[in-house]
């Protein structure tokens, strides 16, 4: 059977139409990571397991108002590990919780993080409640 | 694709021994029949034993394919009959003992990996903090109860599905519960559970269920099996596209999550950067012949020596490796089974006798019983909610179900909660683990508590007693909690910080000889702290 007629009689059964979804996802979700992902520590459904990546080590400092956040007495300490990761998604969630918290003081991010295959890098922003996202 | 090889066809009865061609008619022979060849197509028509002519010698290759062909003719028909196309899904087929072992392995190692989950129960919904995976579950996020409770239900669920019981239901509620634990947290973002939640949902698809009549050798036919091979294959391949740079294939990636034996055996055969270079051609092996019947061969000494590696090595992965292993079963090649497995099982019995009944309230009886001494937070209203779904189940699909194989699947059930729970440290860690962090929030009420309960189920670990003696005195309840360093002394004679915790109270107390001597105390057990010392040396009159 050819491709397209092999793609055709798949399509014609939801049991084929389920494959190509779960194929598509497959494809799409790996290849989202490399072409458009804004993150490059959310590894998340790109099978990147033991890579270069997940050996990066961040270390990421909030403060409220200019004083130091102690995140060990706010966070769980999954969170924190999660945090050190530079996940942006978890950073961000981590500051909005702090702002909520905090009404009208600005809370401030810093990370740093090192890389085994890129150079070291600083991000953040001065009050992650005007600026949300990172 | 099917192979258009012209081979020679002839109707069989099941059970192995080819039928002769004048004792029924021969079936109709269609299109697709014609391509089923290959070791990958299901055996509608099988390949009748060509005989050589006599005047010539048989070269080896004609030996080989003539083998070939008797031992295709000797196999089962398919009793579903021709597959629809396309066939490299639709025809996909397995042995029935197969799908029988993996099966038990697989879902029993799934029912422990919940079990052993429950301990990182306290870090969901604490501090009040949550970032789901997908922004739709934050409303929905499960908090440490139900994190908890959760586990216990799907370790349940697969240890059902294990036995075979009720796998249609189960199944998918067990992924449905699967999937909104990974989901709804960023807490749990390892690959190999999104793996566990994608292998779950293809599994609901697999006839995991014994069909009627069916022999160790019988053909199963299932195109979800064949994407659960293409589903690895492609981990495989994203696997290895993720190694392709500088960072891993000089050995540094690898090197820096290599530790232990394993390591030094690295070291001293090919080195860090051969085996990074073994581990990426191997996944890209894995990924070419993973999915395929005739190259299984290949893929199955290779995975298997791959993740009996990772199990080698110090990395926190829990039973993913075993897990990998047992999905192995799967990639053994067929004959493998159908040798071991040549016993026709009973057939299962679904009336609703009364004598099945008794069985199973005997069963929820047991089932209640080994609930009630589970160790594991609101495993007893589980365990009756477990019985209650079953009883309910067996009413509303008498027909349908095995009342006994469900009882005995409700009892394993349980035994396997039990059997977790009394050889390991779970349901103590968890408690531990709820403890610390409740005391690092900020939390020392629900801190003490769960030191409390840690030290009722785990009387003989240090650790609950040292933390809740703390915690005691911290707060002014000072005789309780001296008392508990006591015990903290006592079972973990070896560690000084129940020791060096009743020097620093006496001297805060002004007791200070007394504190000298516990400090004391302390740097004998353990001659090394350098706390201890340090706290003998500040006590010490100068």
């Amino acid at each position: 059977m050819n491709p397209v007629a092999h793609l055709k009689a798949l399509w014609s059964t939801w049991r084929g139409r389920f494959i190509l979804a779960f194929l598509a996802v497959q494809l799409v979700l790996p290849l989202h990571y490399y072409l458009l992902r804004h993150d490059p520590h959310d590894e998340r459904f790109a099978w990147r397991m033991f890579s270069p990546m997940r050996m990066s080590r961040c270390s990421a400092r909030f403060s409220v108002d200019k004083q130091p956040v102690q995140l060990g007495t706010q966070f769980h300490e999954a969170w924190i590990e999660v945090a050190n990761r530079g996940r942006y998604v978890v950073l961000e969630g981590m500051a909005e919780k702090l702002c909520t918290d905090n009404p009208g003081k600005p809370v401030e991010l810093s990370v740093d993080c090192t890389y085994l295959d890129r150079p070291d890098a600083h991000f953040g922003h001065a009050d992650m409640c005007k600026e949300p996202e990172l | 694709m099917a192979k258009k090889r012209k081979r020679g066809g002839g109707p069989r009865k099941q059970g192995g021994k080819p039928a002769q061609a004048s004792a029924s008619p021969k079936p109709a022979r269609t299109d697709d029949d014609a391509k089923l060849g290959s070791d990958d197509k299901p055996k509608s028509q099988p390949a009748k034993a060509v005989e050589p002519p006599d005047d010539k010698p048989q070269s080896r290759g004609a030996l080989r394919r003539q083998a070939a062909r008797s031992d295709r003719a000797a196999r089962p028909v398919s009793p579903r009959g021709p597959a629809p196309d396309p066939i490299f899904w639709f025809g996909f087929e397995v042995p029935w003992a197969k799908l029988l072992v993996a099966r038990v392995v697989v879902f029993a190692l799934l029912a422990i990996d919940a079990l052993m989950q429950i301990e990182h129960a306290p870090r969901y919904g604490a501090g009040g903090f949550n970032v789901a995976q997908l922004p739709l579950l934050d409303a929905l996020a499960p908090g440490r109860i139900l994190y908890s409770a959760g586990q216990l239900v799907l370790a349940y669920l697969f240890v059902l599905v294990a036995c075979g019981a009720l796998t249609r239901y189960a199944l998918p509620i067990a992924t449905a519960i699967y999937g909104w634990l990974y989901f709804a947290s960023h807490l749990d973002s390892y690959q190999h559970h999104y793996l566990v939640f994608l292998i779950l949902v293809i599994a609901c698809f697999v006839p995991w269920e014994r069909p009627a009549g069916a022999t160790a050798s019988t053909p199963v036919r299932s195109w979800a099996l064949r994407l659960l091979y293409i589903q690895l294959a492609l981990l495989y391949l994203w696997a290895a596209v993720s190694k392709m740079n500088a960072a891993w294939l000089d050995g540094k990636a690898l090197s820096m999550q290599m530790t232990g034996t394993v390591r030094s055996m690295i070291d001293a055969t090919i080195g860090i950067k051969g085996a990074a270079w073994l581990v990426l051609i191997s996944e890209l092996v894995l990924a070419a012949t993973v999915w395929n019947k005739r190259t299984w061969v290949i893929a199955a000494p290779l995975g298997v020596a791959l993740h009996a590696g990772i199990l080698a090595t110090s990395l926190d992965i829990g039973l993913f490796a075993w897990l990998m292993l047992g999905l192995y079963l799967l990639v053994l090649p067929d004959r493998v089974f159908e040798r071991f497995a040549r016993a026709t099982p009973r057939e299962d019995r679904t009336h609703d006798g009364v004598l099945l009944w008794i069985a199973l309230i005997m069963a929820g009886a047991v089932g209640i019983l080994l609930a009630a001494i589970s160790r594991f937070d609101h495993g007893f209203a589980v365990g009756l909610v477990a019985f209650a779904a079953v009883v309910v189940a067996t009413a509303l699909l008498r027909r349908r179900v095995s009342v006994a194989r469900l009882a005995i699947a409700h009892v394993l059930a349980f035994g396997v909660w039990t059997a977790v729970d009394r050889t390991t440290k779970t349901a103590s860690d968890y408690y531990r683990l709820w403890g610390g962090s409740a005391k690092r929030l900020g939390d020392p009420k629900t801190s003490e508590a769960a030191y409390r309960r840690m030290t009722e189920i785990a009387p003989d670990e240090e650790g609950g007693h040292y933390q809740l003696g703390k915690l005691l005195l911290e707060r002014g309840a000072d005789d309780e909690g001296i008392a508990e360093l006591h015990k903290a002394q006592d079972v973990g004679p070896l560690k000084a910080r129940a020791y060096l915790a009743e020097a620093r109270w006496l001297a805060t107390k002004g007791r200070t000889e007394e504190a000298i001597a516990k400090a004391r105390e302390a740097t004998i057990v353990e001659p090394n702290d350098q706390e201890a010392s340090a706290l003998l040396n500040s006590l010490l009159p100068k």
